[in-house]
């Protein structure tokens, strides 16, 4: 039996509260406890206070360090704010000089004045301006045109009638006009003005379409008047086109069905049919090459005339060593197949071709030689060198119409936007990735990448139409792709909340039921204390 | 000279052709050897090359595309990969086959020279050269990984010819994954490096079914510059398939595969024994010569000569003793060797070739097949001791010829077997009854250590042993080691089978050079129960609880006797419930 607590009790006996409450005699066994002394109660107060201190100061911090998922902030608003098209409105100046040294200075601005109003009122889409600029005057105009940032320049001659010719050298267009024909000084409008406008718009008009589709394809831009047609020939386009890289690797391979061929001037037929377009693709794109020859290849289909069906499942991906190359640049396959197949048309007899496109891979060409031979010579391999070299610009996503310099360069004009454009939409998945999903890990590095992005996405948006926006707008789509594919996000992406539970539950539950009881017990007594204190009070002023 | 004398003098012979047409591109060989006890060894061996400007230049003709990029991409100077399974039997067929020099321990081997200047940079390019093979041989090849890569010392040299300012740039790592199982998927990609495809020439042999039935298979691929005196330096790609298949479980048909027992009218019978009767017989059809043709033996036969083979080499050669008939399909030619072991065959560019070896008469006393010829050394490990926590390993290596041999003994374990070198020891004992002084001691016969202890989670241990066993004699190489308990997440989904140990790879030095693997280990690590964490965690928070529960109890709660205090109000709502039944039933 333990004796009451001793001590102190005797000289509060008095006045303590635990007397003036003597418990009603209900079971009259058991005696009534010993009254707890003040200092007894305070130090209980005390230590169920100092557990839960320990448990708030101490114990939630350290079970919040420990168990918290490191998220970098990110700029969601600005991301959000790129992916529709908010941070950003694309626009794509060209300029365009132009040469008219035959005329006075007062006459060639004024015309160019004009045919700039004309250009304007033509004009229905807003993300595609042309600029027109007179180039300066000097001796010897051929110098003059390297000025980088103007995409095209006109010559204007004066000549018989109005004609207008695309250099195909060149980004130039000659124009030739009767003498007459010059707009006078204070005329509103002239022949010439709208022949050189109509002739730039339609020069521009593919690029253009293909740029108002790309906006168009983004969410807040509304798609501009294009016809159906229109837009066919651009999703195809499109689907055809590789994804933009930096660098292309270029497989070249001789594919033969039994044992010859076995040998192909390959090394002279690049130099001589391929490398010159190489060279002038150089600005946009670097390429690498390899060549290999296989033998006993069988295709997947063996019928002698292929169909449009047949074409697909031509290539026999499980026997024939297509690996793409390991170096990261996407590569481009151009298949030379040895063999008298044909591909015929069902709709026009007789008709055949030798070579088709599957669209993001490359080109595969049928070239018939008799058996014995077993070297291909560099004369056999022209036509389909020349084939692989059209392919190969479709393939990279050129437009059709035009010189080759011009395509070119509206090419890395339509890279530079499409670029931009991925690169925001990156960034916006990103962003909404990161809000749907609370318990994903962002690590440091993503929001580096991010913040990298969006300042070259600035650089790209401002500098829209000359050559660093290709550049820039790179980097962003690269930073922003490697920023969403970070790979320690999605490890630990899904950690279910049950295991959690089973986790936390047997050890919260026992700890937290004695601690949460006290807790209430302690504060029902305050409570309770203090409302006698004031009937206490109470009672004395009412004495 | 990289073919040192050979088992074979055929093999020999054919090999010392080859420097003189290794300019021509592509060499294929198939060497077929019957072994004793109805085995037969199939060597294949396909070389093709290309020049070094060509493969700088990436124009691949008959040098595989995916296997130069690979190549070039990780800037490696020399490779060398196997995929091997099962045993070679040495006891019974003698020397291995390139003794020994294009076959691998169990499972995935892989060493390579890569050009790096310091070891980090090789360790990037080696990362880069698994990955890209695991890609291409759809092997696990990408889990060697830095504990299971070593860097040998004096066990591998450089095979092909390298300026001596290259190889001094070049690194050495050498890596082997002993649990991987070689299967078809390996040998799909195998053949698709070969020029002809398996579609023509030798290759067409080939067929996964026969391949992984065989008692041993090993597959090889060697890259290694070769420069001909006077000539421009060649890239040359070596690959070789070794097999020892069983004649009469190959022989099977395949639409009967279960074997059944002979019935008693077919059986061969020893009538030599003294218990022969017509009830007892003893078997003895396995030590008897056997009729087969390539088509039973493979599945399939020869589909006319890979156009790209230079003439000269006869593709297809069988070592028989002279006195055993063999018929050949027609249009091909028989040239026959020498020295009467052997012959060769020239195959026609059309139509099936196709072999039959006769069934030798056993009374006429011809043999029947090339003695196999003794090897250098035969080696064995295994390990010794019991129970969970130590262990030790012996490896018997038996001298059996009448010179000394000098050898490396090399092995690269993982890093939860911690060795402990002082433990390892040296006994000898004389094979035979020539009595041997055995006074000498481990300090005569291992001449040098080099040694890399592992590092936890790291690196492996690597050993390397330069030892010399006097002829006729065994040697008992045993360590002791600690098994480590390794962390939850580390154990494999099948932990309780057990981690494989690399095999021990066997270097001779002198008389002549070459190689010898031992059999990989299976090492039994103490394996947890595995719903343990969840255990761990609801019994240490029950405990935690508890103790928790009690201490602060008895800092909160007013202890008062026994007899005092209030009445809990269940036991007095209880008492007065009992208070009620009894005046019920009492009154």
């Amino acid at each position: 039996m333990a004796p009451p607590p001793s001590g102190p009790t005797q000289e509060d006996t008095a006045s303590s509260a635990a007397a003036s409450e003597s418990p009603a005699p209900a079971a009259p066994a058991i005696k009534a406890p010993p009254p707890e002394t003040p200092t007894a109660i305070r130090r209980r107060s005390y230590i169920v206070l100092s557990f839960w201190l320990l448990v708030v100061f101490l114990g939630l911090p350290f079970w919040w360090k420990t168990t918290t998922i490191y998220r970098a902030d990110l700029p969601l608003d600005r991301m959000l704010e790129w992916a529709d098209g908010k941070a950003c409105r694309p626009a794509i100046p060209i300029q365009i000089a132009v040469h008219a040294d035959s005329l006075q200075e007062e006459e060639a601005n004024h015309l160019v004045r004009l045919a700039q109003h004309a250009i304007d009122d033509l004009n229905d889409f807003s993300g595609h301006h042309l600029r027109l600029q007179l180039a300066p005057r000097q001796d010897r105009p051929r110098e003059s045109e390297q000025n980088p940032n103007s995409a095209l320049s006109i010559h204007l001659k004066p000549g018989d009638a109005t004609t207008a010719a695309l250099d195909p050298y060149r980004a130039a267009l000659d124009i030739t006009y009767p003498l007459n024909s010059v707009p006078p000084l204070h005329s509103a409008s002239s022949m010439l003005t709208t022949y050189i406008a109509t002739e730039l718009r339609s020069t521009f008009a593919e690029e253009q379409s293909i740029v108002s589709y790309l906006l168009s394809s983004s969410p807040t831009s509304k798609p501009a008047g294009l016809s159906p047609a229109v837009v066919e020939a651009l999703e195809k386009r499109a689907t055809r086109a590789l994804r933009y890289a930096p660098t292309y690797h270029l497989t070249f391979s001789l594919f033969t069905d039994g044992p010859a061929p076995t040998t192909w001037d390959i090394d002279t037929a690049i130099n001589e049919y391929m490398k010159p377009l190489l060279d002038v693709l150089g600005p946009i794109h670097n390429f690498t090459i390899d060549t290999q020859v296989q033998l006993y290849a069988t295709p997947g289909v063996q019928s002698q005339t292929l169909t449009k069906d047949d074409l697909a499942s031509f290539i026999n991906a499980a026997e024939w060593p297509l690996s793409p190359s390991i170096g990261g640049a996407p590569t481009i396959n151009f298949l030379t197949f040895i063999g008298n197949q044909t591909i015929g048309f069902p709709d026009s007899e007789g008709q055949t071709s030798q070579s088709w496109m599957i669209p993001q891979w490359g080109t595969v060409y049928l070239l018939s030689q008799p058996d014995t031979n077993s070297h291909v010579t560099k004369d056999a391999l022209r036509q389909p060198m020349l084939t692989f070299g059209g392919h190969l610009l479709t393939l990279l996503g050129t437009p059709q119409s035009g010189s080759l310099p011009l395509r070119l360069s509206s090419l890395s004009r339509i890279r530079s936007a499409d670029l931009l454009l991925r690169a925001s939409d990156a960034l916006g998945s990103l962003a909404r990735l990161s809000r749907s999903l609370p318990s994903i890990a962002i690590p440091r590095n993503v929001a580096d990448g991010v913040a990298k992005s969006i300042r070259h996405l600035e650089e790209a948006c401002a500098g829209l139409g000359s050559s660093e926006a290709l550049y820039h707008a790179r980097i962003a789509e690269e930073e922003a792709e490697r920023a969403f594919f970070e790979k320690s996000m999605v490890g630990q992406l899904y950690f279910p909340d049950e295991h959690k539970i089973a986790v936390y539950l047997p050890l919260l539950g026992p700890v937290t039921v004695p601690l949460v009881m006290g807790a209430i017990k302690e504060i029902k007594r305050l409570l309770q204390a203090r409302k006698q204190r004031a009937q206490e009070a109470k009672d004395k002023k009412s004495q | 000279m990289r073919f040192p004398l050979s088992i074979s003098s055929l093999l020999a012979s054919s090999l010392l052709l080859s420097p003189a047409s290794a300019s021509s591109g592509y060499h294929e060989q198939l060497n077929l050897r019957p072994l004793p006890l109805s085995n037969l060894l199939a060597s294949f061996n396909f070389r093709s090359n290309t020049s070094l400007a060509d493969f700088e230049s990436q124009n691949f003709r008959l040098f595989p595309r995916s296997l130069g990029q690979i190549l070039q991409y990780a800037g490696t100077r020399e490779l060398h990969l196997r995929f091997t399974l099962g045993r070679w039997d040495a006891e019974n067929w003698g020397a291995r086959p390139w003794d020994g020099t294009r076959e691998g321990g169990t499972g995935v081997e892989l060493w390579a020279w890569l050009d790096a200047e310091t070891d980090e940079e090789a360790d990037a390019k080696w990362l880069t050269l698994t990955n890209a093979l695991s890609g291409l041989f759809c092997a696990s090849l990408n889990f060697i990984d830095e504990t299971r890569t070593i860097r040998p010392v004096v066990s591998f040299q450089a095979e092909g010819d390298h300026p001596n300012t290259t190889l001094a740039n070049a690194k050495l790592l050498h890596g082997v994954l002993p649990h991987e199982v070689v299967c078809t998927e390996n040998l799909t990609p195998f053949l698709k490096l070969l020029p002809c495809k398996g579609k023509a020439g030798i290759g067409s042999l080939l067929d996964g079914h026969k391949l992984f039935d065989a008692s041993f298979q090993s597959m090889a691929i060697d890259v290694r510059p070769v420069c001909p005196s006077g000539g421009e330096c060649l890239l040359e790609v070596e690959q070789t398939i070794d097999m020892v298949l069983d004649i009469s479980r190959s022989k099977r048909p395949r639409d009967n595969l279960i074997p059944r027992p002979i019935q008693g009218h077919e059986l061969v019978c020893d009538t030599s024994k003294s218990y022969h009767s017509d009830s007892v017989c003893f078997p003895v059809d396995h030590l008897q010569s056997q009729e087969w043709t390539l088509e039973q033996v493979f599945g399939k036969s020869i589909k006319g000569a890979c156009p790209l083979t230079e003439p000269g080499v006869p593709p297809v050669c069988v070592e028989v003793p002279h006195s055993r008939s063999i018929f050949a399909s027609e249009g091909s030619t028989e040239i026959k060797s020498q020295d009467s072991a052997s012959r060769c065959y020239d195959v026609a560019s059309e139509g099936d070739f196709n072999l039959v070896l006769t069934q030798l008469d056993a009374s006429s006393g011809d043999k029947e097949l090339v003695e196999p010829e003794q090897p250098l050394l035969y080696a064995d490990r295994s390990f010794t001791g019991y129970g969970q926590e130590h262990g030790g390993v012996q490896a018997i290596l038996t001298n059996p010829g009448d010179e000394e041999v000098e050898f490396v003994y090399m092995e690269s374990l993982p890093w939860f077997m911690r060795v402990y070198l002082h433990t390892l020891s040296t006994r000898i004992s004389a094979a035979s009854s020539i009595p041997t002084t055995s006074a000498e001691t481990s300090a005569e016969i291992i001449k040098e250590i080099y040694y890399r202890p592992a590092l936890d989670r790291e690196r492996g241990t690597q050993l390397e042993l330069l030892l010399r066993i006097p002829p006729k004699s065994t040697v008992f190489l045993t360590y002791d080691f600690e098994k480590s308990i390794l962390r939850y997440t580390e154990y494999p989904p099948d932990a309780n089978r057990g981690f494989d140990v690399a095999a021990a790879v066997i270097t001779t030095l002198s008389p002549r050079k070459m190689n010898i693997r031992t059999t990989s280990l299976l090492l039994y690590l103490p394996t947890p129960d595995f719903s343990m964490p969840y255990n761990v965690i609801i019994f240490t928070s029950t405990a935690i609880a508890l103790s928790f529960g009690g201490l602060y109890n008895i800092l909160v709660r007013q202890i008062v006797g026994a007899d005092e205090g209030f009445e809990s109000p269940v036991k007095s709502k209880l008492k007065r419930f009992l208070a009620v039944i009894t005046r019920r039933l009492t009154g």
